[in-house]
């Protein structure tokens, strides 16, 4: 029987150590996140597949990936959640951390390459966890417009830029 | 064409809920659930288990390739053993085809238990302490009112039909799934609690009827309660209660004097001797 009190205490340990570095460590992400977003607002990412032809763009593909991983705590509740069915909330935050995540690696890309809008945006998600804890990819990507300059010598350096 | 982000709004994605009400909230359904689900399995499975004819549970077990016990090597102590058990189950009313075999096991555990079959396991590590055979013919009773009660295939049949259900229910939810189902080991064990003492009170019967008088149930208990004080010096109360597939040894010992005095059965009488050679069996290798 003292084995199956150790098997307890020792989930009951994992549940508790989860929470608070999974607490923590969300906290933390959503502070750098919310920050990033204001600091990358000017670049506008669209979803829209058509282009403007106010100008001359060049384009390039830029893309920008997350892996997130659950938490004990998270992937002990997501399981409760499992036999009764429902929104699987502990995930809800997790997602929705990484889509955002996964949107601002896209802007700093799209960023270093002076582009002036991300068309054509879209995400993938993939779960690549193996065992018990769950961890999930998010990836988005998109279509960088790059404003042509006019003047010759400008083009140059901005292909050298490229 | 004018292009612009507005900051992404917080919190639409998420459902604002705190995650420990949530935790509390679907533990406690899940507990609820495995429990109501477990004692439902368990009453219905030894309730169809006991339906089993015993010639089933004898072929069951005679199909087993280990032979029980060490009856080879103790021919005088398992004769004995089952010469006790025959007379006492001439007192409590077997059913025809319904037998009892005692084995005896010459490790030193403090035990005897009833199995399938109408098997009976004593050891050695007991016998050592019995200082009377109205005591062991106590334990005795004991063992074959299980018997009687088809007690071991009652609660072969409730755990097995429990245990699948849990598996079924809990089967790919991981670390959770495995906790729920100790928790309905230990509601499993709580229900067996009732089969121990309907097998004393069938015990204290065969004693009386056997003997005139009930001594050596009360010793029984207090043997057990030694034995058990000496084992588990740490073990805490409450939790020992819960867990312990028998009622508590002073709940017994309180069982049994009220039984008794409802029935006008003396709780105190001559007691009679075990064998002079029991010790010579107990010390042969």
């Amino acid at each position: 029987m003292s084995s199956t009190l150790f098997q307890v205490l020792g989930v009951v340990l994992l549940l508790v150590l989860g929470y608070l570095f999974g607490r923590v460590a969300e906290k933390r992400h959503y502070a750098r996140i919310i920050r990033r977003e204001v600091e990358m607002q000017h670049l506008p990412v669209v979803a829209s597949r058509y282009p403007p032809i106010d100008r001359e763009y060049s384009q390039r593909l830029v893309a920008g990936s997350v892996v997130i991983a659950s938490d004990y705590f998270k992937t002990f509740l997501a399981n409760l959640i499992n036999i009764f069915g429902g929104r699987v909330t502990p995930f809800e935050s997790m997602l929705d951390r990484a889509r955002r995540e996964s949107i601002l690696r896209m802007k700093y890309d799209a960023i270093q390459l002076n582009a002036a809008y991300v068309f054509n945006v879209k995400f993938d998600t993939t779960r690549i966890a193996t065992g018990k804890v769950a961890a999930m990819e998010v990836v988005a990507y998109g279509t960088a417009l790059i404003p042509v300059e006019t003047s010759a010598s400008v083009v140059k350096g901005a292909m050298r830029a490229q | 064409m004018e292009y612009h982000n507005k900051l992404p709004p917080e919190g639409i994605n998420i459902t604002r809920v705190h995650p420990l009400k949530q935790f509390l909230q679907f533990a406690i359904g899940a507990l609820v659930l495995v429990v109501v689900l477990v004692v439902i399995l368990q009453i219905s499975g030894s309730f169809l288990a006991k339906r089993i004819p015993f010639s089933f549970e004898t072929a069951l077990v005679s199909e087993m390739e280990n032979p029980f016990g060490d009856g080879d090597t103790h021919p005088e102590m398992t004769g004995y053993l089952n010469t006790l058990a025959q007379r006492l189950s001439a007192y409590m009313s077997l059913p025809e085809g319904m037998t009892v075999t005692v084995h005896y096991d010459s490790s030193d555990v403090f035990n005897a238990f009833a199995t399938v079959g109408g098997n009976l396991f004593f050891y050695k590590g007991l016998l050592e302490v019995i200082p009377d055979e109205n005591t062991l013919a106590m334990v005795m009773a004991h063992e074959i009112a299980h018997v009687l009660h088809r007690d071991p295939i009652a609660a072969m049949g409730g755990s097995v039909a429990s245990s699948i259900a849990l598996l079924a229910l809990t089967g790919n939810s991981g670390t959770a799934g495995s906790l729920l189902s100790n928790a309905g080991v230990l509601t499993s064990v709580q229900f067996t609690r009732k089969m121990e003492v309907e097998a004393d009170r069938e015990a204290l019967q065969a004693l009386y009827a056997s003997y005139g008088h009930v001594h050596g149930a009360a010793e029984l208990f207090m043997l057990f309660s030694k034995s058990r004080a000496e084992a588990a010096q740490t073990d805490a109360g409450w939790l020992e209660r819960f867990l312990s597939t028998h009622p508590l040894d002073q709940d017994r010992i309180n069982n049994t004097e009220q039984i008794a005095s409802d029935e006008g059965w003396p709780l105190a009488g001559k007691a009679t001797p075990l064998p002079q050679d029991l010790r010579r069996w107990l010390d042969a290798e």
